[in-house]
């Protein structure tokens, strides 16, 4: 049983890699998006599926990752632009994790929304007093190629997802979610773990957000920290359900195919449908779509 | 700056808190009596402003007249939702677990849904109320009639929300059911019809904050999220649960985008404003007035 | 009676089916594709530029439809929702040529769009011509593909601005403006252009997208009694200026606002209070010597209701213009069309126009005033339908 989801596991793997070879730019484009969304969903659920704290601010990562590939472009090599970006990404969570964190609850919801507006306030007013109005990038890498490293990306989230919730960290963050305070009097460092799923969880949308900015050839601080980031993050997270890492895969899957299909189909109704569909997830599947699954699996 | 006790900013400071506290009265309400993030807030405020553009633009009513039909309309609108969606998704156990997240979920599909079926209705493009009123001055201020009419309606209905609170036998019911849900329950108090009405009551002052807002603003339907924004904001400072403490945030809030930027210069304001919301948030983890005890 | 009006319903979807296919009978229809943003940063925005593709279609479509290279084919629209961001553009365009196969394309809504499709274009040769789109960057995006007709560029705006201004007299100014790219590059001209007009800027103030109250900037502009005021907003602040400077009374001789006044719902909401505005706008149903610019206006008004948006909506329709008169000349082989839209001289309600590089080398740059409610050219004198009048 294990060893067969394993093989499907692998299987979608290399099939996400051939993809190139099969498809045209729609094709590819539309690969890019999904395994953008799975690597974002992912990290996400290092720190909030696994703790509980909801982070509503993601996108602060991925425009910062964004902004540092935008800076570094055409001054330094590319390579250096997309590991700068996961880098100053995870450091950035590393400076303030340890004060945010101590925030719990709704508040700490909405804390990390705040703080992914000071950051683009501050890179908007930066931008100003510089003078620039919008960054375009020339000279971007092919299609194909920030494809494999999106694949690459989403490949590393989920591993990551999958190994911390098997590891004594997974452990500890459970604790973490369970009853913090208890976890505390048992001995967990909860400050330190905390910190480390924060970390994790920033440095992967920092290099998502890097390869987005080549991929949209443009950066803008307003788009590339837009709330929308952070908001589908989240939804796909919560439809694809719990805190490992199928979920995210088959939330992200659902959102990306659906609004494909409904754009297609619909234009000017899918918002609405989608919008039906959220609350009907939430109603009938609070488990999520992977949770869903697996009862149905074990009668 | 020399400008900075200047009458023309108190009262500017007063407009804007004011609006802001408003609107985020029915958040904190909502959220203190059921635990649930609305954040579809912003798009009530949203539906309220186009229910006074109906009735004014297109109908030809006075402000007097839209002002309280916007809040009945959307009033009605919290009873049916809370009927129609809530008491459901509040009837089941697996759902209630994680309500917050579930709740944050749940208006999320609601806000899309309101901003698409608008703009379907009213097609995309901003509308506006004329906004060609007269003038007045008194000491060193200068504003328009609508505007010292907005900001009186504003503080009426504020002082008079939180006078029903403290005194009415509701207020008091509902004020229990913010500190203790389960206790509330024991000693009698119809928590389901508490419930509807909060909802009422939260969204009709949240239309009304929109239909003042559609006196100076445009309108158009995706208006609402710097409301469901400025709203959380000010209930998480004050505290959540505490309506008290989220009128003085609000009060606060404008203070410090019309003072802050006075003092500082004008590019500062949103860093201002953010800046201070996580300061606080991190000197004071439950709000500068302290939450609602669980 | 819901079953007699559910049949009637049928009956009329069933003759407008007929309707459609007796017409399309001779030759196929072409398929043209867009993106345009329905929901997103943009969505209020963009309406302004979709009324202007859905007024062409039913047009063109009414006169028995485009004429490609001889034969007339039915217009058929494929859209899709970009949700503002520019990525999903690029995505719904490459969608657009290789899996829906249509035959022409036009531009979605915004600069920060049409910068990331330049590259997209280029890769699948496929022209296109822009609209809503306006930078000095745009000079850097390799010519082939892609076309600006707009004549607002921040640099040449700004140069003309500062000196209409100087010809007005005016010998200081205040500049507010809003954090976004369009106002930030307009600033960033316009700041040396005044100061070599000898022109002394007495209040310079920005502020963040997300501004509300603008008390505190408004009462320093009104201390400086500048003789001009230039407020770099977009339609939200635009409003939100207006509004506040009214009440607090500001107001100066020559006053100017960035983008919104020539949205329809500016001039209903601030009557009077708009009259003697400057702003940003090449084209004028006024305009005599562009003899399709007044049936255009009065077209669009019947079909909506409401005024075009005389800077997007009119860029818009001259891009679906441009488009049409090029494709009558060459097809749609997509090689052909690049040459002839490239080379063409095209007549628009904006008057000739006529591409050098991606530029349209023929449309001045110039600035409307509003003038009891309509919208009157300035300045420059060679396309001016009225006089400056100073605000009172």
């Amino acid at each position: 049983m294990i060893r067969r989801t394993a093989w499907m596991w692998v299987g979608l793997a290399l099939a996400m890699a051939a993809l190139p070879q099969l498809g045209g730019d729609y094709l590819i484009g539309l690969g890019i998006t999904l395994l953008m969304w799975i690597a974002l969903a992912e990290s996400w659920i290092v720190l909030s599926g696994m703790t509980g704290y909801v982070s509503f601010g993601h996108a602060v990562f991925y425009g910062l990752g964004a902004y540092v590939m935008v800076v570094c472009w055409n001054n330094l090599p590319g390579w250096a632009g997309f590991l700068g970006a996961g880098l100053a990404a995870g450091l950035f969570a590393l400076a303030i994790g340890y004060p945010v964190l101590r925030v719990r609850g709704p508040y700490f919801v909405i804390l990390t929304y705040g703080l992914a507006e000071l950051v683009k306030f501050l890179i908007i007013n930066t931008e100003a007093a510089l003078g620039k109005f919008g960054r375009l990038v020339f000279g971007a890498p092919p299609l194909a190629t920030l494809y494999y490293l999106m694949l690459g990306l989403a490949t590393l989230a989920v591993l990551i997802a999958w190994t911390v919730r098997r590891s004594r960290l997974g452990l500890g963050l459970a604790a973490i979610r369970e009853d913090e305070t208890a976890a505390e009097n048992a001995g967990v460092p909860v400050a330190r773990l905390k910190l480390i799923a924060f970390a994790l969880s920033a440095a992967i949308p920092g290099m998502v957000g890097a390869v987005m900015a080549l991929r949209s050839s443009y950066f803008e601080p307003l788009q590339a920290f837009s709330p929308t980031v952070s908001f589908n993050i989240v939804a796909m997270a919560v439809i694809g359900g719990g805190d490992d890492a199928p979920g995210p895969i088959l939330g992200a899957l659902f959102l990306v195919l659906l609004s494909e299909l409904l754009w297609a189909h619909l234009p000017e109704v899918y918002m609405i449908i989608l919008g039906l569909l959220v609350i009907g997830f939430v109603l009938f599947a609070p488990e999520g779509l992977h949770g869903r699954l697996q009862r149905l699996r074990r009668p | 700056m020399s400008s900075l006790l200047s009458g023309q900013l108190l009262f500017a400071a007063l407009a804007t808190g004011g609006l802001y506290a408003l609107v985020a009265f029915g958040l904190n309400l909502i959220y203190g009596t059921l635990r649930l993030l609305n954040v579809a807030h912003g798009e009530i405020v949203m539906l309220g402003a186009y229910a006074a553009y109906w009735a004014m633009t297109m109908m030809g009513g006075a402000p007097l007249f839209a002002l309280p039909l916007a809040a009945l309309l959307l009033g009605a609108f919290g009873f049916a939702l809370y009927g129609g969606l809530f008491r459901l998704a509040l009837s089941r156990p697996a759902l209630m677990k994680r309500i917050e997240g579930n709740s944050l979920l749940l208006f999320f599909g609601v806000s899309i849904i309101l901003q698409n079926a608008v703009s379907l209705v009213f097609s995309a493009s901003p509308r506006a109320n004329k906004a060609d009123d007269a003038l007045i001055a008194f000491a060193d201020i200068q504003t328009s009639q609508s505007r010292l009419m907005a900001v009186a309606i504003t503080f009426l209905v504020c002082l008079s929300l939180a006078i029903a609170l403290k005194t009415s036998w509701a207020g008091r019911a509902v004020r229990a059911m913010i500190q203790n849900r389960d206790a509330a329950a024991i000693v009698g108090i119809p928590l389901d019809r508490l419930q509807a009405w909060s909802f009422a009551i939260g969204f009709a002052v949240a239309g009304l904050a929109g239909a003042l807002v559609s006196l100076f603003e445009q309108i158009s339907p995706f208006m609402g999220f710097p409301y469901t924004v400025a709203a959380f904001v000010v209930i998480i400072l004050g505290g959540l649960g505490n309506l008290a403490g989220s009128l003085a945030a609000g009060l606060l809030l404008g203070v410090v985008e019309t003072f802050g930027v006075a003092a500082t210069s004008a590019n500062w304001r949103s860093i201002l404003v953010w800046g201070i919301f996580i300061l606080v948030m991190l000197l004071k983890p439950q709000g500068l007035f302290g939450g609602s005890r669980r | 009676m819901l079953a007699r009006f559910s049949r009637a319903l049928l009956v009329a979807a069933g003759l407008a089916g007929l309707g459609g296919t007796a017409m399309a009978q001779s030759a196929p229809p072409v398929k043209i594709g867009f993106s345009i943003a329905k929901t997103g940063l943009f969505a209020a925005a963009a309406p302004s530029q979709l009324t202007a593709y859905e007024l062409w279609r039913d047009q063109v479509n009414a006169k028995g439809g485009l004429d490609v290279g001889g034969t007339k084919r039915r217009i058929e629209f494929v859209q899709y929702d970009d949700q503002s961001d520019p990525s999903q553009a690029v995505r719904i365009y490459e969608k657009l040529a290789n899996d829906d196969k249509v035959d022409l394309l036009l531009a979605p809504w915004g600069t920060p769009h049409h910068f990331a499709l330049a590259g997209v274009l280029e890769r699948l040769k496929f022209p296109m011509v822009g609209n809503s789109a306006a930078s000095s960057q745009l000079r850097d995006i390799k010519p082939g593909y892609i076309w600006f007709p707009t004549s607002a560029i921040p640099d040449r705006m700004a140069t003309e601005l500062a000196t209409m201004m100087k010809g007005q007299g005016v010998k200081t100014a205040a500049v507010t403006g809003v954090q976004l790219p369009f106002s930030i590059e307009i600033r960033k001209f316009l700041m040396p252009a005044l100061e070599k007009a000898g022109i002394k800027v007495v209040v310079s103030q920005e502020y963040p997208p997300d501004a509300k109250d603008l008390t505190a900037v408004l009462t320093q502009v009104r201390n400086a009694k500048p003789d001009a005021i230039l407020s770099l907003s977009y339609p939200n602040d635009s409003v939100g200026f207006m509004t506040q400077a009214k009440e607090l009374g500001v107001s100066a001789p020559f006053q100017f606002v960035l983008v919104g006044p020539t949205i329809d719902f500016f001039p209903k909401m601030f009557g009077p209070a708009a009259d003697g505005l400057i702003t940003i706008g090449h084209w004028s149903p006024h305009q005599k010597a562009w003899p399709r610019a007044k049936p255009f206006f009065d077209a669009y008004v019947a079909k909506f209701n409401a005024r075009p948006d005389y800077l997007d909506t009119a860029l818009a329709y001259m891009s679906c213009e441009i488009l049409e008169q090029a494709v009558a000349k060459s097809g749609l082989d997509r090689e052909k069309l690049r040459a002839a839209i490239a080379g063409g001289t095209f007549d628009t309600i904006n008057g000739p126009v006529k591409f050098d590089g991606v530029q349209n080398a023929i449309t001045p740059t110039a600035f409307l005033q509003i003038q009891k409610g309509e919208f009157h050219l300035v300045w420059p004198k060679t396309v001016a339908t009225s006089d400056f009048q100073p605000r009172k």
